[in-house]
């Protein structure tokens, strides 16, 4: 499979992952006022919303990251050529990967202590689930940066059009 | 010492284009490993996940994502019917248009970035056509954008109540009044330019044809009002209001408007994630900074070295308002709130300023932000669909943020204008 290929199905993938965390918020939300109207609070709502607020979060950084979304200062990288330009694109991965490297290796130390114990609103649904988000999610990062690369133009062209972000 | 050195480390690597979210997560895990040891590293993941496992700011996906679907609906040719009914007949029509389906679209979408873009990318082209100047045209489009952050919803407002304990509620009302306030002084200023201009006039006023459009535009508007009300009288908190206006969006863009499909529908979510996700990281890796920054006493020490300066809130404000204007020039403003609220707020109640009438100014001072190069998020993204040059566009965009920085200073120093109705209601 050619690398764009691969990254185009990552990117599928991502997105489907996002689409249902992002639907399961919404109809969650709705219905916590509905049932709560009703008199009959689900008492998990708020907790269980706030995990999947957690899940969109670093599944939706990974997929901003593939598209190089995240908030950033691109000007001064944008003015430089050659050399200096890829040594400093070189540089930015890898302080970025390292970073995710040991978030993903804290966040399986942290998995393997949670075993055994569960959310307090459903005692049924292991932390080790919810909390399986820090570690996957930072893999999917630095798999995101690496893939991202595919797009980076080995030489400054125009100016960026501006860091267009949200808010 | 230590501080600096944070600082320094934070502009190096935000200079090199490492996103700003992993910059600070960097930052403050070496400083973790630098003061407790490698053994502490299992608290960085911990943080990471608590920081971002808030059920208040739940609010923003929603309102970001009601935002987008009303907006893949065709909302925004509905408002820019309406506006131009209403306001068209005035010297500068499509700019007078552009300002008021700003006023409308602010009570929908909680975003500038996205009015932005719904608005801008129909009438950028039409005043262009009409003989507007291309930098007037996106520069018109660009403040009045702004007005979306100060006008609930309002993302950075969320982002401000979490980061400094106030009520969303309260910042929500607070921001009415210098809202339209804002929005009739950007009419004003256009006016004075297109007079001058002899900018056309878009249509002639006539009372049929606002009804039409009204009737048209009636669910997109009364809709996102309903859902506020009852965020305001605390039928609703303002999560729940938020999954409320996403239902509703839906359910108008579906249903009433028949424009909204499942790949728009679809399209909008992804969106509306991604642009979550760019915020919340950025809130999450600030948690573990701010642990940091907590366990060294620095908004304390800060605080304390100007209040040695100065106690009189006017001059604590006057100082805070330069400063974040400052911060506004480069730093975009989910991350300034994130980064900088935390610091100042032990300052703000010690010199006895309300925290919501704080919360107006530093949202006013951000809105200005994302108009000053060389970060302005809402500039760029005007002169991008414009496709004019920046220099160009802030030469005649610097009397819109005259108007911007003259609500700034009237609601930094009348609290009055963005208090009356938060105590009128709620205190």
């Amino acid at each position: 499979m050619s690398l764009a290929r691969l990254r185009r199905r990552f990117q599928k993938l991502l997105e489907a992952v996002v689409l249902v965390l992002m639907s399961a918020l919404a109809v969650l939300v709705v219905a916590g006022v509905v049932f709560r109207k009703a008199g009959a609070s689900l008492v998990w709502y708020d907790e269980v919303a706030s995990i999947l607020l957690v899940w969109l979060t670093y599944y939706g950084a990974s997929l901003a990251a593939l598209d190089r979304s995240h908030i950033g200062f691109p000007r001064l990288l944008a003015s430089t050529r050659g050399r200096l330009r890829s040594c400093l694109i070189v540089l930015g991965e890898a302080v970025a990967i390292t970073f995710f490297a040991t978030v993903a290796w804290a966040g399986w130390l942290v998995f393997r202590v949670l075993d055994g114990t569960y959310l307090v609103s459903l005692p049924w649904l292991p932390q080790q689930l919810t909390q399986s988000v820090i570690p996957v999610g930072a893999v999917l990062f630095i798999a995101a940066e690496l893939l991202g690369l595919l797009d980076e133009p080995a030489e400054a062209s125009d100016p960026p059009p501006g860091e267009v972000r949200p808010s | 010492m230590i501080l600096i050195g944070m600082f320094l480390a934070l502009v190096a690597l935000v200079l090199i284009n490492v996103p700003v979210a992993v910059a600070l997560g960097v930052v403050a895990a070496v400083a973790i490993v630098w003061t407790d040891g490698v053994n502490a590293l299992p608290n960085v993941a911990l943080v990471l996940f608590d920081g971002a496992r808030n059920f208040s700011l739940t609010a923003i996906p929603l309102f970001v994502l009601a935002g987008a679907v009303m907006n893949a609906s065709g909302i925004s040719r509905r408002l820019i019917a309406f506006a131009s009914a209403l306001l068209g007949f005035i010297r500068g029509g499509l700019s007078m248009v552009t300002i008021g389906a700003g006023l409308f679209f602010a009570e929908i979408s909680g975003s500038a970035v996205a009015d932005v873009a719904a608005l801008g990318s129909i009438l950028i082209p039409a005043m262009k056509r009409k003989g507007y100047t291309t930098p007037f045209a996106a520069a018109v489009t660009s403040s009045a954008s702004t007005l979306a952050i100060i006008i609930p919803p309002s993302v950075p407002m969320i982002l401000y109540a979490v980061m400094s304990g106030s009520s969303v509620v309260e910042l929500f009302v607070a921001g009415i009044v210098p809202g339209i306030i804002g929005g009739l002084g950007l009419m004003g200023m256009a006016y004075w330019i297109s007079v001058r201009h002899d900018f056309p006039i878009e249509e002639v006023f006539r009372l049929r044809r606002v009804a039409e459009t009204f009737r048209a535009a009636a669910w997109a508007l009364s809709l996102p009002l309903i859902i506020l009300a009852g965020i305001f009288t605390g039928w609703v908190t303002a999560t729940e209001g938020a999954g409320l206006a996403v239902a509703a969006a839906i359910f108008i863009g579906a249903v009433i408007y028949r424009e909204l499909n499942l790949a728009r529908l679809r399209e909008s979510m992804v969106q509306g994630a991604r642009q979550t996700a760019v915020v919340m990281l950025l809130v999450a890796t600030s948690a573990l900074l701010g642990d940091v920054l907590t366990s060294m006493q620095a908004p304390q020490r800060i605080a304390l070295g100007i209040l040695e300066m100065t106690e009189n809130p006017l001059a604590i404000l006057a100082l805070l308002n330069v400063f974040f204007l400052g911060v506004g020039l480069f730093l975009h403003s989910a991350a300034a709130i994130i980064l900088v609220v935390p610091i100042v707020m032990p300052l703000v109640e010690a010199a006895g300023i309300d925290p919501v009438h704080f919360g107006l100014i530093v949202t006013l001072n951000l809105g200005i932000g994302q108009q000053t190069p060389p970060v302005a998020s809402v500039l760029m993204t005007a002169c991008s669909i414009a496709r004019a040059d920046v220099w160009d566009v802030t030469k005649v965009n610097v009397r819109f943020i005259g108007v911007l920085a003259a609500i700034l200073l009237l609601v930094t120093y009348v609290p009055a204008v963005p208090m009356a109705l938060v105590n009128l209601f709620y205190r």
